[in-house]
């Protein structure tokens, strides 16, 4: 054997062996192994320490998916460079996380298509770069709010306009960007002028058929909808007419279509004139397609128009029912009863005197007298308008509210009045979650949901103060101590009073000949208290017992001295099983007062399930972020460590906490934790930092330890 | 401080450009005669200052502006003793001087001013109408010609920065919005000097803008920053250009949302 074979041989026997340390398990389950370990063999060391580390990695989660990259990889990097395998990596591991094994085999399986779409991307453009964009876009157009979303076709439902997940239709990135955008643009269109009004829908769906009748609809609707774009967006018609064509056979088939039908090219042209000339022009050759012209659904506008239809009629009325009984209550009696007076009292709905005679201009009578609309009234009956062209009588009626809407019970629906929680009722949140082996984020990994708090025992608030009564007291002096700390500043250049013993000092010094100061005032510097804090309630079924119980009377001698401060709070409780429910519960939000309300839901408070932290912190950040304050907390109650059914245990939960709390820390937040479990030493330096923490031993400490760190980062 | 000495001077001689949005000039008017204290709402650069310029002229009364700041004391409104070689020397504050010559004090931005301040304007707003000097010992009658306006924005304040009930149920309150479309049309067009068609394009771009109130945007595009951008463009610079950096980039940072005004504005242009 030569010098040469052998070097081969170790090579392979080392590859072997390596990849049997890293999982005895892979290698067994791929049919050809000793090819791909040849494979690997030709590749460079540092490829083959990538491929080491992912087997690892993969492995932890799954071995069979181990074993299906371990095949595809070096075949991956024959194709691809090592940051495109490594998403080609992220994509499986993502699809596994979300949607299961078969699907993240089937991404190491069909490499080349990942391949494909890969070079696609380097010349194409991807729906997440721009969807940011989009969104500002659409909604800075108008009228009703429309979702931007991706799903493989482009089309909209009158709720959300889809676009692709990615588009490679033109050469270079920015063509494609602009295209994502004439489609969003002209989607929006289809909305605002009309394709998708009610009566329109309906006597398209009854007339037209999708085979020969939809596409020739839909070329008419394409040549009114950009008519109407030229006159109201003149610069973005420019552009879209710029690259709406393949070629110029295309440009003039449809300059010949167009000129056929000069109708639709005149401002009064609705839906029904496009349907009115589809039996005229039946038959004749279509243009191709234009390139952001995207798809019609009518069926699933028909379900999003049905849906949305009753809800908004029943909005609407109980506004005007609202807006009925203030303005009765305005209008004397005398007035309402006089005899001959004008019929019953009632709404109308006209076109506002705007010169221009827009559509979109409109004003609320009542009457016959203007009454002024709120923002969300105004997009109300804009949204309504922009779905049936003009009012019927009963929506302008509140009294036909009556016979409820399946739509109305529906909203009025509590979220905690859903058995189940995450079906229908509450809105689910998704949080991505950080997983430390694969140094990156599970990208809407965690599901969340807000939940009420159940009342508990009325008398609960009050025998706690009466149990802690001396204690509570003090709490409160130490937190009033905090609340006067103003101060009078001496030696200011302003100020509101002369300072005395500063003009003294400079008289002498002007007698003596010297230079004198002109700070002479005094000026009263209040500490004006700008601090918002969010208490985090570890509700995880640990804590059943003596835990919950002591959490909960903290919470009520807290709420007393924080009150005293003036200080805006929120009370909010976490738990949850697996990242498909993760749960929080609403305790006392910041808006609310601390009523009788609140302390019965602290009463409430009952264990759960387990500890998901990440997640938990991610949410309430975000909210004490939305809260206008100079100082922001994060008080976090809890009794261990983070842990989760599944993988959530030991480092993986911890390192998920630490970064979750790193990212609340770069937003403004200062995150702390008071703890009861006494060996927190080895866990919590790492997650909360060296100084961010407490271990209480004893429950009665818990709220003096709060009203040291309130001293301790906010004065 | 020199130039509040002379009162005379003060009175503005040429007519302000103002056009109404609906009667607050007869009522600015009506709540003068009646010596009733006014509070102007609205965002910002939707024409509060320039009404009360236009009020000032109309009613032919010295203006006394003051730019109300965190740190704005009474004492910054009434007066304070300044140290001079030696002597302490009195000089008026603002509100003082307003009230000696019988001017009209325009306080800008209210909210953002000291909570000590109430003390001085509570006794002026009420049918008291005197202004204590405690310093001087003093209590100023106000003469009838005197006026008293603040203005806040109630849109973008925090809740910290709230109006206390006893300081707003002193005021004859009128409410400002952007203008109705025509309308803003021709005060952009008159302001700036471009023409019907743009004004109406830049109006338009304005509305997109304002669509985004709220969803990213704090406030949309007011009829000062349009104006800003219509001079841009009567001197020659494309507006697309003059929509970023008149308009754009007064509004966000975020270049996402900048990106999205900037679409905006070239779609309608």
């Amino acid at each position: 054997m030569s010098d040469g074979a052998r070097q081969n041989l170790f090579n392979l026997i080392r590859i072997q062996k390596d990849l049997e340390k890293i999982s005895g398990q892979v290698l067994a389950r791929i049919p050809r192994a000793n090819e791909v370990v040849a494979e690997i063999a030709e590749l460079e060391r540092e490829a083959q320490d990538f491929i080491y580390h992912w087997t690892e990695v993969i492995a932890l989660s799954n071995d069979e998916l181990a074993a299906h990259f371990v095949a595809n990889a070096p075949a991956a990097f024959v194709w691809l460079d090592q940051p495109a395998v490594e998403e080609w990596i992220i994509k499986a591991m993502d699809a596994f996380d979300n949607r299961g094994l078969g699907f993240a085999v089937e991404v190491f399986d069909e490499l080349q298509a990942y391949v494909a779409a890969h070079g696609d991307r380097q010349t194409g453009c991807q729906f997440d770069q721009v969807a940011g964009f989009l969104r500002y876009l659409v909604k800075g157009l108008g009228g009703r709010t429309l979702q931007v979303a991706s799903e493989p076709h482009a089309y909209t439902d009158t709720e959300k306009i889809f676009l692709p997940q990615a588009l490679s239709v033109l050469e270079g990135q920015a063509a494609n960007a602009s295209l994502y955008k004439c489609l969003a643009a002209f989607l929006w269109a289809q909305n605002r002028y009309g394709t998708w009004r009610y009566r329109a829908l309906e006597e398209a769906i009854r007339q037209l058929d999708a085979a020969e009748t939809w596409p020739l609809y839909q070329r008419l609707e394409s040549v009114r909808l950009c008519a109407c774009l030229e006159r109201d967006l003149p610069g973005l018609q420019r552009e879209m007419e710029a690259l709406a064509y393949a070629d110029d056979s295309a440009r003039a088939a449809w300059d010949t279509f167009r000129a056929r039908v000069p109708s639709l090219l005149a401002e009064d042209a609705t839906a029904q004139t496009s349907l009115a000339l589809v039996a005229e022009l039946r038959g004749l050759p279509l243009p191709p397609p234009l390139r952001f012209q995207g798809e019609m659904f009518p069926a699933r506008v028909r379900e999003a128009l049905f849906r949305r239809v009753p809800r908004e009629k029943a909005a609407l009325q109980r506004a005007l029912g609202a807006m009925q009984n203030e303005l009765e209550m305005h209008t004397p009696d005398d007035e309402q009863n006089r005899p001959g007076a004008q019929a019953p009292n009632r709404f109308s709905v006209s076109k506002g005197e705007d010169e221009q005679g827009r559509s979109d201009f409109h004003e609320l009578r009542y009457n016959n007298e203007r009454v002024p609309m709120g923002p969300e009234l105004e997009s109300l009956l804009d949204s309504i308008l922009q779905d049936l062209g003009d009012l019927d009588d009963d929506y302008l009626d509140p009294k036909a509210l009556r016979d409820a809407y399946p739509a109305d019970r529906e909203s009025k629906q509590g979220p905690g009045e859903d058995p189940d929680g995450h079906e229908g009722g509450s809105r689910v949140e998704l949080y991505p979650e950080w997983d430390y082996q694969r140094q990156r984020f599970r990208e809407a990994f965690c599901a969340l949901t807000e939940q009420d708090v159940p009342f508990g025992d009325e008398g609960f608030a009050a025998a706690t103060r009466e149990k802690y009564r001396g204690l509570s007291k003090s709490i409160q002096r130490v937190f009033e101590a905090i609340l006067s700390e103003a101060q009078r500043q001496k030696k200011q250049a302003h100020g509101d009073e002369l300072d005395l013993d500063a003009l003294i000092e400079a008289h002498v010094d002007r007698l003596q000949g010297r230079e004198m100061s002109d700070r002479l005032y005094t000026h009263l510097r209040k500490s004006g208290r700008s601090v918002a804090v969010m208490f985090m309630v570890d509700m995880s079924g640990s804590t059943k017992g003596w835990v919950n119980d002591a959490e909960r009377e903290s919470l009520i001698l807290l709420c007393d001295a924080v009150a005293t401060l003036g200080d805006q709070y929120a009370i909010y409780g976490f738990s949850g099983r697996t990242n498909k429910r993760c749960e929080i519960y609403r305790i006392k939000t910041f808006d609310e007062p601390y009523n009788g309300a609140v302390k019965r839901r602290i009463a409430g408070m009952a264990p759960k399930a387990y500890t998901r932290m990440g997640v938990a912190i991610r949410h309430l950040g975000k909210l004490l972020n939305a809260v206008p304050a100079r100082t922001k907390l994060l008080i976090t109650l809890s009794d261990g460590k983070p842990e989760d059914y599944g993988s959530y245990r030991g480092r993986y939960g911890i390192e998920d906490t630490r970064h979750a709390l790193l990212e609340v820390k770069r937003s403004g937040i200062h995150p702390f934790c008071i703890t009861i479990d006494k060996e927190a030493q080895s866990y919590l330096p790492h997650m909360y930092g060296p100084s961010n923490f407490t271990v209480v031993d004893e429950v009665q400490k818990l709220p003096w330890k709060v009203a040291d760190i309130y001293r301790r980062l906010t004065t | 401080m020199n130039t509040l000495t002379n009162a005379a001077d003060r009175i503005i001689d040429e007519e302000p450009y103002y056009e109404p949005h609906g009667n607050e000039v007869e009522i600015f008017a009506a709540a003068y005669r009646n010596q009733l204290p006014i509070l102007l709402k609205g965002p910002t650069g939707c024409g509060k200052t320039r009404f009360i310029h236009y009020m000032s002229w109309y009613l032919q009364r010295p203006l006394v502006t003051v730019a109300c700041h965190d740190d704005l004391t009474a004492a910054d409104l009434v007066g304070r003793y300044l140290v001079r070689g030696g002597e302490t020397e009195w000089l008026d504050g603002p509100l003082t001087y307003a009230v000696r010559h019988g001017a009209i004090c325009y306080l800008d931005e209210i909210v953002e001013a000291r909570k000590d301040t109430s003390v001085v304007i509570h006794p002026l707003c009420d049918d008291r109408r005197i202004l204590p000097v405690d310093k001087l010992g003093q209590l100023l009658q106000v003469p009838p010609e005197f006026s008293l306006v603040v203005s806040f924005n109630p849109g973008y304040q925090s809740v910290l920065k709230d109006l206390k009930q006893s300081t707003r149920q002193r005021f004859v309150a009128l409410e400002f919005g952007y203008p109705e479309a025509t309308l803003e049309q021709k005060i952009v067009s008159t302001e700036s000097g471009v023409d019907e068609d743009t004004a109406r394009r830049l109006v338009k771009f304005g509305e997109h803008t304002r669509n985004l109130k709220g969803s990213g945007l704090e406030e949309g595009a007011s009829t000062r920053l349009l104006v800003n951008a219509g001079k841009l463009i009567a001197c020659g610079i494309s507006p697309a250009i003059a929509c970023d950096t008149a308009v754009g980039h007064a509004l966000t940072d975020d270049p996402e949302l900048l990106h999205a005004v900037h679409e905006l504005a070239a779609a309608v242009f």
